[in-house]
């Protein structure tokens, strides 16, 4: 009856701090963190209120992330929309030591030898942004709007594979997300289950 | 170059970006120790060796040009011809290595057997379950099989839940698993071997991961007769397979949704004893769940909370499986299978081949002509038509023209109800809500009116009271329903209409089951067709007074028939009370009957007061009462009292041997291949009450059931239970009574019409295999 008792307690401790972690749903405000970027700049989710916003969770060594930048599909994507006005954080939240993890100087090598075309490319050794976002995978994506709310939270497409000849046939969640934010219309899938590689948290 | 070797075995699908970094050596020669034991299913030597030979060779002094040459051959051969086994390396390593292997000897053609993937993972990686969780991708099968034959789903054994830092919670497998499929050859099947060609696809992980692919061949001889091979791996992972959901075990298992979350309860004695309990949950398409929590209450309850994320309000349930064991991630775990109802798809695949085809309206409009007319003869109706034959009967010595205008009225009264409830339904297509036969019976408000007019017009007809239109000069003797007035012929009409609904009569249903799915001109053709069915003897009546001959002669007994009838029709308020009650409980009943009373009283003020002999002040006095009494007892009664009570579930109300339908029990039953028989039922239904107690619960037809072993489902769609709506829906019905008999072993249902007989049922159970019953 004790070891009962004491399992149920230890579950339930054990699920509430892992519920706490779950990513903020869609429609809520977008949480705020404050990180470096790979130039050394300051980057903030509130400092770009008034725009549109996307999140990618990034690890160049996970065969999902290269399916979509061998590819060339990140990079179309990241020209498309930030020429439309839309910021674009590529998020690295690998810890030191584990696959992913990129020093600034390494980054801005990646970005060079890649040719991507995001906004800024945070870093974030310490997975804060990664934890308060609950990103699992990578790519993990997140769109937030003007007014800071989550509009979409999930894959990048409809296709969950690391084949990049799949993309031709997929759906990207993302960009469609994009389309019917900035025409004013509601998202019609505003989640979806993300696919990739875990997030390389420590 | 060993790395050029190694990777065209288990080809990466991503080479672009992918750099090469220094091998760890050591570690995959112990892995390699313990790897083979296996992949012997085929004899052809493993992959990895072969590779390590030509390495061998290509070492021995060559040109790196002619090095380079022979690795490229060696690559593409490698990547095109299917192998018996096949490994994945990375930077030097064999992360997995992948074979299929049988569980007989031979193929026996017509002869269903098991085959299985066997990936073999080097310590502390893992592949995917068919869930992966918060990352990851499931492992993928393509069969490339010969033509007519089948492979079945895949078995995937009890995943192990792993958790990574972050958060992040997924479900695989770490060492080793066997993924089972069914594979069943044509009985034509011939020929001395045949090799199964499969493509395999994963993705195993550490703290990276790495997509691996094999293209895999088995070979095997063709054989009258074969053996069991692999028997230990096999009876090995069977055992860690999920079962089906234990009925018999579970005292109660309910679904649960409120806002982002889901949750199931499950109460099972079964289950209660065992340290670690875990929902791993199967949901489909985008869904995304949260980690599902494990709650224990009282009386043995299991809660698994499981958060979602998703906008669909109407999701309320999902597939998984309950996990139970003395430890986390133990060997000796168990599980059981919770089908969920999610795709729509899973139930639709029971439909009978039978279903009416969309052409033919002339067929269902005939259908629809006759069900009308056999209206007249169900006993909801009853009542109100030996009334409208009364008129008839008074009417015998009338002028022609009278009586044909009373005819036309009554038969008006039918069709304006009739044509009225398509233009509704049409209306309510046209918003996107689901149309049903008798709907309005599923609403307590509309039982709790008809129940009000019953028992007024009961009342009128044991004289307590009369209804005096204004121009009636001569009041007739049967008061105002009987007086044959025009307005009172169209609204009996109208009213034995609007009791006739809770009845489908044969053909209604499968001609409304049509209509229904068709465009609004369909469906008010069809109600057209059915007021002119049951219209048809009125009409034919009034055209042709000489036959009313045949109708006894008017007198004094016509009186006391009324009265009876009167009787009949305060059996009806029983019945509606019934429903009432089945809808929103005994409460329901209590104040209804307290309104009626209040009502009945009023009434009974306006036979006594409210008469033409009284003073002005006297019938202004009585009016005024009249009106507090009705409509302060409505509000008291119906509007304080009655709508406070709540809807009856459906789960209370089923009785005796019969189970409660949900779909996933429905899909549970059939999945194991029983025969299962569901009675689509509804309180106010009195043809399925009628068919329940003469033909269902009839000794032989119950002896019978038992005989079968046929599980007994009963689906109560009193309150229109939207998941009940839908399978009428899929059979083509408008409404309750459906009766489908599932044959057990997945074949095709049988659906039954709308009237049983004892020897309708008995014959159909005997196509039921003697087989199924068994089990």
């Amino acid at each position: 009856m004790k070891t009962k008792l004491l399992t149920t307690l230890l579950t339930l401790a054990a699920s509430t701090a892992l519920f706490a972690a779950d990513s903020p749903a869609v429609g809520t405000t977008a949480p705020d963190f404050s990180l470096t970027d790979s130039k050394g700049k300051t980057q903030t989710v509130s400092q770009y209120k008034g725009k549109y916003v996307v999140l990618e969770w990034f690890n160049p060594d996970c065969p999902f992330v290269k399916k979509h930048y061998g590819s060339g599909n990140m990079q179309k994507l990241q020209e498309e929309f930030t020429a439309k006005g839309v910021v674009w954080l590529s998020i690295d939240s690998s810890a030191p030591g584990l696959e992913g993890n990129l020093t600034a100087e390494q980054a801005e090598k990646k970005i060079a030898e890649w040719k991507t075309k995001q906004t800024a490319f945070v870093l974030d050794p310490d997975g804060k942004a990664g934890r308060i976002y609950g990103a699992k995978n990578t790519p993990h994506m997140f769109v937030i709007n003007p007014e800071g709310k989550i509009v979409y939270e999930g894959a990048i497409d409809s296709k969950a594979t690391p084949n990049p000849s799949d993309i031709a046939g997929s759906t990207n969640y993302v960009k469609v997300a994009l389309e019917e934010s900035l025409a004013g219309k509601t998202v019609t899938t505003p989640s979806s289950r993300p696919y990739g590689c875990s997030v390389k948290y420590k | 170059l060993r790395g050029v070797c190694l990777r065209a075995r288990g080809f990466v699908f991503v080479t672009l970006l992918d750099k090469e970094k220094a091998t760890e050596a050591g570690h995959d020669e112990n892995y390699e120790s313990g790897s083979h034991a296996a992949i012997r299913a085929v004899g052809e030597p493993p992959a990895r060796s072969r590779c390590r030979a030509n390495l061998l060779m290509v070492s021995n002094g060559m040109t790196a040009w002619r090095q380079l040459s022979i690795a490229f051959l060696a690559m593409l051969l490698l990547a095109v011809v299917p192998r018996s086994s096949s490994g994945q390396t990375y930077e030097g390593r064999e992360l997995v290595q992948a074979s299929l292997v049988a569980d007989v000897t031979a193929i026996v053609p017509g002869k269903p057997f098991t085959v299985g993937l066997l990936l073999r993972m080097v310590p502390n990686w893992h592949t995917y379950w068919k869930f992966p969780g918060d990352a990851g991708i499931a492992t993928e099968i393509k069969w490339n099989l010969p033509p007519g034959w089948k492979a079945g789903e895949i078995q995937w054994p009890i995943p192990l839940k792993l958790n990574e830092p972050g958060d992040i919670q997924i479900y695989g497998y770490h060492d080793e698993v066997l993924l089972m499929q069914e594979i069943t050859p044509p009985a034509s099947f011939a020929g001395p071997a045949t090799k199964l060609l499969a493509e395999a696809n994963w993705l195993v992980c550490e703290k990276i991961c790495i997509p691996g692919s094999a293209r895999l061949q088995l070979e095997l001889p063709v054989s009258t007769q074969n053996a069991r091979a692999n028997e230990d791996l096999f009876a090995r992972y069977r055992r860690s397979l999920p079962q089906a959901w234990p009925e018999s075990k579970i005292a109660g298992a309910s679904w649960k949704r409120s806002g982002p979350e889901l949750s199931l309860t499950v109460v099972s004695a079964a289950l209660v004893n065992y340290p670690v309990i875990d929902f791993f949950p199967l949901p489909v398409g985008t869904l995304v769940v949260g980690h599902p929590k494990t709650e224990r209450g009282a009386g043995g309850e299991i809660t698994f909370r499981i958060p979602l994320e998703t906008q669909d309000q109407k999701l309320s349930s999902l597939s998984g499986i309950v996990v139970f064991g003395q430890d986390a991630n133990g060997p000796g775990r168990n599980a059981w299978l919770l089908a969920g109802t999610a795709p729509a798809s899973n139930v639709s695949v029971a439909l009978p081949s039978s279903f009416p085809a969309s052409s033919g309206l002339a067929k269902f409009l005939l259908f629809g002509f006759l069900g009308g007319f056999i209206l007249n003869l169900m006993p909801c109706v009853l009542p109100v038509i030996s009334l409208k034959i009364f008129g008839f009967i008074q009417q015998a010595g009338q002028s022609r023209a009278r009586i044909l205008r009373s005819g036309l009225a009554f038969a008006a009264g039918i069709f304006a109800w009739f044509i009225g409830l398509a233009f509704l339904l049409i209306a309510l297509k046209s918003a996107g809500r689901e149309i049903t036969w008798a709907f309005q019976f599923t609403n307590p408000h509309f039982v709790l009116f008809m129940s009000a007019v019953v028992l007024v017009f009961a009342l009128n007809l044991f004289g307590v009271f009369e209804i005096s239109l204004p121009q009636s000069a001569n009041r007739g003797l049967l008061g105002w329903t009987a007086r044959e007035g025009e307005a009172g012929s169209f609204f009996q009409g109208v009213f034995a209409t609007v009791l006739a609904t809770p009845c489908t009569a044969p053909f209604l249903g499968t001609a409304l089951g049509f209509a229904f799915t068709q465009s609004g001109w369909t469906i008010l053709l069809m109600f057209v067709a059915i007021a002119a069915g049951m219209s048809s003897p009125y009409l034919l009546l009034s055209a042709q007074p000489a036959w009313l001959r045949l109708l006894p002669k008017p007198g004094a007994w016509m009186e006391r028939v009324k009265q009876l009838m009167g009787f009949f029709l305060l059996a009806t308020l029983v019945f509606l009370l019934w429903v009432l009650g089945a809808e929103r409980g005994v409460e329901a009943i209590i104040w209804t009957s307290c309104f009626l009373l209040a009502l009945s009283v009023a009434c009974w003020m306006k036979g006594a007061f409210l008469v033409p002999t009284a003073s002005t002040a006297g019938r202004l006095i009585a009016l005024v009462l009249m009106l507090v009494i009705v409509l302060g007892s409505a509000w008291y009664f119906i509007g304080e009292k009655f709508n406070a009570t709540k809807l009856v579930s459906a789960e209370t109300q089923t009785r005796g041997d019969w189970l409660a339908f949900t779909p996933e029990r429905l899909q549970i039953e059939l999945d194991q291949g029983r025969a299962v028989f569901v009675d689509f039922t509804a309180a106010w239904c009195l043809t399925c009450k009628f068919n329940e107690a003469n033909v269902l619960e009839a000794g032989a037809v119950r002896d019978a059931f038992q005989r079968h072993g046929i599980t007994k489902i009963k689906a109560d769609w009193t309150n229109a239970d939207p998941a009940i709506t839908k399978i009428l829906k899929q059979f083509g019905r408008p409404g309750v009574p459906m009766y489908v008999l599932y044959p057990g072993n997945h074949a095709e249902p049988i659906l039954f019409p709308e009237l049983l007989t004892q020897n309708l049922i008995l014959e159909k159970l005997e196509t039921v295999s003697p087989h199924v019953a068994a089990e």
